[in-house]
C-alpha cells in the first residue's frame, strides 16, 4: 500500500466511510461522519498509520483531505 | 469478579506525574504491584533513579518539568517510542498527580504566584490530557485519574489560587469525562483531605490539631490510602465511573 492509500484507508477507517468518497475535497464538519470526536479518532489512525506526533496546531489546521497530506509532508511523509 | 477485571493493567503503560512526591511513590508501588508498567515522571532524576533501583524493568522515568510545554511534548515522544519498540504496553492510563500548594491570602498573593499554581496544577495537567488521550484514542480505550484536592471541592481560607487551580482541573474532569467517553476514555478525579506527605510536613501540631479536629475520622490520610482510591479509578473495577470525583478525606467538614 502506497502512501496515498494508507491515507486513503486511515480516514476511511476513522470516518466510517467507504475508501472511495475519501477525496482530497472532502472537509470537516461538512459531512455527519467527520464531527469533533471522529476528528480526534482520525488523528489518532494518521499518527499511528504515519508514526508521528502532530503539534496541536496541525490538529486544528487539519480541516481536509488535501490540507491532511500538506501536513503530513511536514513529517516527512511523502504523497507521489 | 471475573479474571479480566484484574488484569487489564498487566498488559498497559501507565504515566504517573510528581511520581517521587509522597502520594506519586504510593501510587507508582500499587500500580506496579497490580503488573501495569509505569512511566515515572519527575524533575528529580536521582529520586526516580532510585526507584528503577528498586522496581527494575516496571518502573521507565521520564525526567521533565510539567510546566515546559516543549519539554512535555518530547516526554511523550520518548513514551510512544518506547512503545514503538515494544519496551513498554500501549499506555492504558494517566494519573496527573504533580502539584504544588500555596498558602496565601488573597491580598498577598501576586499574579505571578497564581500564575505558577495554574501552570503546574492546571495547564500542564491538561496538555498531559491532550496529548495522552491522543495516544489512548489509538486503542479506543484508556482512564485518566486527576489528582484535586478537599480543598478546592470546599473552599478553603488563605488558599484560594491554590483552591481554583484545583477547581479548574475538577471542571475539565467532568467535561472531558462526556467529550472522550466516545473514544473509550474514562476521566475522573481523587480529592484527598489532610495526607501524611512532604507536602504537609510543614504543619505545625497546632495547625495539624486543627484541620484533624474538622476531619470525622480524627487523623491524617496515608499516601497508600489515595493511591488505592486512584488504583481502583484506574482499573476496570471501576469501568462503570466516568466524571466522578471520589473524595478520600476521612470526611474533612471545614
Ligand atoms: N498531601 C495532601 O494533603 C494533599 C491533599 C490534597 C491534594 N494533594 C495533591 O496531591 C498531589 C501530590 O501531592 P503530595 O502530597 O504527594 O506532595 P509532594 O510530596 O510535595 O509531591 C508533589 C510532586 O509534584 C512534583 N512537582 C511539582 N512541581 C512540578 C513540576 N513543575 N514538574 C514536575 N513535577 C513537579 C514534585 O516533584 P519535585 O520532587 O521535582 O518537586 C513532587 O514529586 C498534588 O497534586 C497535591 O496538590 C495533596
Amino acid at each position: 500500500m502506497d502512501t496515498q492509500q494508507q491515507l486513503q484507508q486511515a480516514f476511511s477507517d476513522a470516518l466510517g466511510l467507504p475508501p472511495e468518497k475519501v477525496t482530497d475535497g472532502l472537509t470537516y464538519n461538512t459531512i455527519p461522519e467527520w464531527d469533533s470526536t471522529a476528528h480526534m479518532v482520525l488523528i489518532a489512525e494518521l499518527e499511528n498509520v504515519f508514526d508521528v506526533m502532530l503539534d496541536t496546531d496541525d490538529i486544528i489546521d487539519m480541516s481536509s483531505v488535501a490540507q491532511a497530506k500538506l501536513i503530513l509532508q511536514k513529517y516527512d511523509v511523502s504523497f507521489a | 469478579m471475573s479474571a479480566s477485571l484484574n488484569t487489564v493493567l498487566q498488559s498497559a503503560s501507565v504515566l504517573i506525574t510528581g511520581a517521587s512526591g509522597g502520594i506519586g511513590q504510593a501510587i507508582v508501588a500499587a500500580c506496579i504491584e497490580r503488573g501495569a508498567t509505569v512511566f515515572a515522571g519527575g524533575r528529580n532524576e536521582e529520586a526516580l533513579g532510585a526507584m528503577q533501583e528498586t522496581f527494575g524493568k516496571a518502573l521507565r522515568p521520564l525526567v521533565y518539568d510539567v510546566t515546559d510545554e516543549h519539554a512535555v511534548k518530547d516526554t511523550f515522544r520518548q513514551l510512544q517510542r518506547q512503545v514503538s519498540d515494544g519496551l513498554a504496553p500501549p499506555l492504558f492510563g494517566l494519573v496527573n498527580n504533580a502539584g504544588v500548594m500555596l498558602e496565601s491570602p488573597l491580598s498577598v498573593t501576586s499574579m505571578d504566584k497564581l500564575k505558577q499554581q495554574l501552570n503546574i496544577n492546571f495547564l500542564a495537567p491538561y496538555q498531559h490530557m491532550q496529548l495522552a488521550s491522543r495516544l489512548m484514542s489509538r486503542l479506543r480505550r484508556g482512564s485518566i485519574v486527576n489528582i484535586v484536592s478537599q480543598v478546592s471541592e470546599q473552599g478553603s481560607k488563605g488558599m484560594s489560587a491554590y483552591a481554583a487551580s484545583k477547581a479548574a482541573l475538577t471542571g475539565a474532569t467532568k467535561s472531558l469525562a462526556k467529550e472522550l467517553a466516545p473514544v473509550g476514555i474514562r476521566v475522573n478525579a481523587v480529592a484527598p483531605g489532610f495526607i501524611d506527605t512532604p507536602l504537609t510536613e510543614h504543619y505545625e501540631n497546632e495547625a495539624r490539631q486543627k484541620v484533624l479536629q474538622r476531619t470525622v475520622l480524627q487523623r491524617a490520610g496515608t499516601a497508600r490510602e489515595v493511591a488505592d482510591a486512584v488504583l481502583y479509578l484506574l482499573s476496570e473495577q471501576a469501568g462503570y465511573t466516568t466524571g466522578h470525583v471520589l473524595p478520600v478525606d476521612g470526611h474533612f467538614c471545614p
